[in-house]
């Protein structure tokens, strides 16, 4: 658990980082403004994925690319999707919102919400048909959890006991919409108990429940016991998309002071898993690898319009 | 060469391939029983893990053949009743069309949905030959199969292609009998085929429209008017050439399908004449099809706006009578 926190530990501090780049990048018009940022949920987002294994899958959410930089994707690949720039993952088609990396298990987005519940089930389905043990993650947010398709998944994966995890990142906000105008609950994790299986309520700015609870379903998955619903309460410190002043919301000057962040460091430096050096250590890695890519990616020719043509058949 | 039934082929051609490729499976709302008859047996031969009922829940079962797919799987999913391709529209045209391309090419998507369309007396949410929204749509090929042949050849093929395919098996054929060859005969995708040749006419028909036109064809034979009948057989990919080359024949092209005229596949066709073969066309273009209403459940009704076999022996006449 230590060394897996570690990790999460560097992911989200790169993550932040490298989010604070790009934003910065994009104000100033050098790459387009595509982001939804995700600050707030970054130290959510790598401890739940620490707790996954290198085989296992990630369909992630759209808020930040916390979960492609913990699954292994490089920045600079990231920065290249976002600039359309040559050395990216998908060629031009998906940006920001459809990073791609099979090999790390990062299998891609839904740009409708929602969407990626349906696909999550049939990766399910293939990985109990193949059989080697392992799972399948679906990141989503309090607003996606409105669509049909979860309760199409939720109920077809409990019925079938597949192994799946369905992680809700309730940071209160849908774009505009406050979740206690759109949500008749206050836990989501509730709606578990109607398809029969766990739904578990965590605090998102608590890496070390978050890895926790994520272990024991990614276990359960890994069983055959089926899905979990996991909902982490976290904060979204930003606006919906870069440059959203958010005048629709009431504590938008508030939010940044809940940032988990510095709460993570100094929960590690008390547990004892980092000293100061290591924390000073890895903010100065991590400003150099986004130099790097920032570098490599000004330097990358834009892609070719060419491959707008392409890969719509196989 | 066996006789059988167009649901006998596509049944006999579910059974090949899932004893040739473990990776096949086969689901949907109540396919253990298959109320059309066509999917009667499977489960009970393949066992639970393969053949399955769904809950009745479309964006599910496209969205998760999808999912499959991308996982290396050979998923066929079927909808209970083609017009069903609405209820589940983000899963078949944004993600089983375009999953792959947003993912620059990342996945092949090698699954196929059963959609059975058409005829009379089923209502106007379960009546339509969706297929012109299909050949809109990029990323999604489209399988139309007239006869048993076809219907299992391409099935087949549909099945072991690495792209989606959405496969159009009309309810009015499925008790129709015919020869089905021996062994194994995969059908290609984008091969039209001249069910009966021709001088006087072109006219490009498939499914249950092509059975009329056949039919009318042997009315106008007899009165010495001889047409030309092309079965596309597949909308995408789309043979234009020997619809042009009929027409470099024939000089003239009717179109007679079994949906909304307006932006229909007919409508495709002639675009596609005035763009490459308007100096051999000496008779305007002419299109049979659905008036832009729905479909009324009464059969009565249905027949009144269907294209009828009358309709296609009067419009032939219209044009070379």
């Amino acid at each position: 658990m230590k060394d897996a926190l570690r990790k999460a530990y560097r992911d989200a501090v790169l993550s932040r980082r490298f989010e604070e780049r790009v934003t910065q990048m994009s104000m100033t018009g050098e790459i387009p403004a595509t982001l939804h940022p995700g600050a707030g949920q970054e130290v959510c987002q790598a401890a739940a994925i620490a707790a996954l294994g290198p085989q296992d899958k990630v369909l992630y959410g759209h808020r930040g690319v916390t979960y492609m930089i913990a699954r292994g994707t490089p920045i600079a690949a990231i920065l290249a999707d976002i600039a359309a720039k040559e050395g990216g993952t998908n060629r031009g088609k998906g940006g920001v919102m459809h990073i791609v990396d099979v090999p790390h298990g990062v299998l891609g987005e839904s740009g409708t919400l929602g969407g990626g519940f349906v696909i999550c089930a049939g990766v399910a389905m293939a990985l109990k048909h193949f059989g080697r043990g392992e799972v399948v993650v679906h990141f989503f947010g309090d607003g996606t959890s409105s669509r049909g398709t979860f309760h199409e998944s939720l109920n077809w994966c409990a019925v079938k006991k597949l192994p799946a995890i369905f992680f809700c990142e309730n940071n209160g906000w849908a774009v505009s919409a406050p979740a206690t105008e759109t949500i008749a609950v206050q836990d989501i994790a509730a709606r578990a108990h109607g398809y029969g299986i766990p739904g578990v309520v965590v605090d998102g700015t608590d890496a070390f429940a978050v890895y926790e609870v994520m272990e024991q379903a990614v276990q359960r998955a890994r069983n055959g016991e089926g899905p979990t619903l996991i909902e982490a309460k976290v904060v979204r410190m930003a606006g919906h998309y870069i440059g959203d002043q958010q005048p629709y919301r009431p504590d938008r000057d508030q939010a940044s002071e809940r940032d988990p962040l510095p709460k993570f460091t100094s929960t590690m430096l008390a547990a004892g898993i980092i000293d100061q050096a290591e924390v000073d250590r890895i903010e100065a890695d991590c400003r150099a690898e986004i130099d790097r890519a920032v570098e490599t990616v000004k330097a990358a020719p834009l892609l070719s319009p060419a491959l707008a043509l392409q890969d719509a058949y196989a | 060469m066996a006789v059988m039934t167009y649901a006998a082929a596509i049944n006999e051609a579910l059974v090949e391939e899932m004893e040739r490729d473990p990776d096949v499976i086969l689901y949907g709302e109540d396919v253990e029983v298959g109320i059309f008859g066509v999917t009667g047996g499977l489960h009970e031969r393949f066992g639970p893990d393969r053949v399955f009922n769904t809950p009745i829940s479309e964006p599910l079962i496209v969205g998760s053949a999808v999912g499959a797919a991308m996982m290396g799987m050979r998923p066929i999913a079927e909808l209970q009743f083609a017009d069903f391709i609405f209820t589940a529209g983000d899963e078949v045209f944004l993600k089983a069309g375009m999953w792959r391309f947003m993912h620059g090419g990342a996945y092949t998507l090698p699954l196929v949905v059963r959609a059975p369309s058409g005829g009379a007396g089923f209502g106007p949410e379960h009546s339509a030959c969706p297929e012109a929204y299909i050949m809109h749509s990029p990323g999604l090929l489209c399988a139309v199969p007239s006869t048993p042949a076809d219907a299992k050849g391409l099935l087949k093929q549909a099945i072991r292609l690495d792209n989606p395919v959405i496969f159009f098996e009309h309810k009015s054929l499925y008790g129709s009998r015919d020869e089905v060859p021996d062994g194994e005969n995969l059908v290609p995708f984008g091969q039209a085929v001249v069910r009966r040749e021709g001088d006087a006419l072109t006219i490009v028909a498939w499914q249950n429209m092509l059975r009329r036109s056949l039919a009318a064809a042997e009315r106008l034979s007899a009165e010495g008017i001889e047409v030309e009948i092309i079965d596309p057989r597949t909308l995408n990919p789309f043979d234009r050439d020997t619809i042009i080359e009929s027409v470099k024949k024939t000089g003239a092209c009717m179109v007679v399908e079994e949906a909304y005229r307006t932006l229909g596949v007919g409508a495709e066709i002639g675009a596609i004449l005035m763009e490459e073969a308007l100096p051999y066309l000496d008779k305007p273009f002419k299109r049979l099809a659905i008036p832009d209403v729905p479909i009324a459940t009464a059969r009565h009704f249905a027949n009144a706006i269907v294209p009828t076999e009358d309709d296609i022996y009067n419009g032939v006449k219209e044009l070379v009578g």
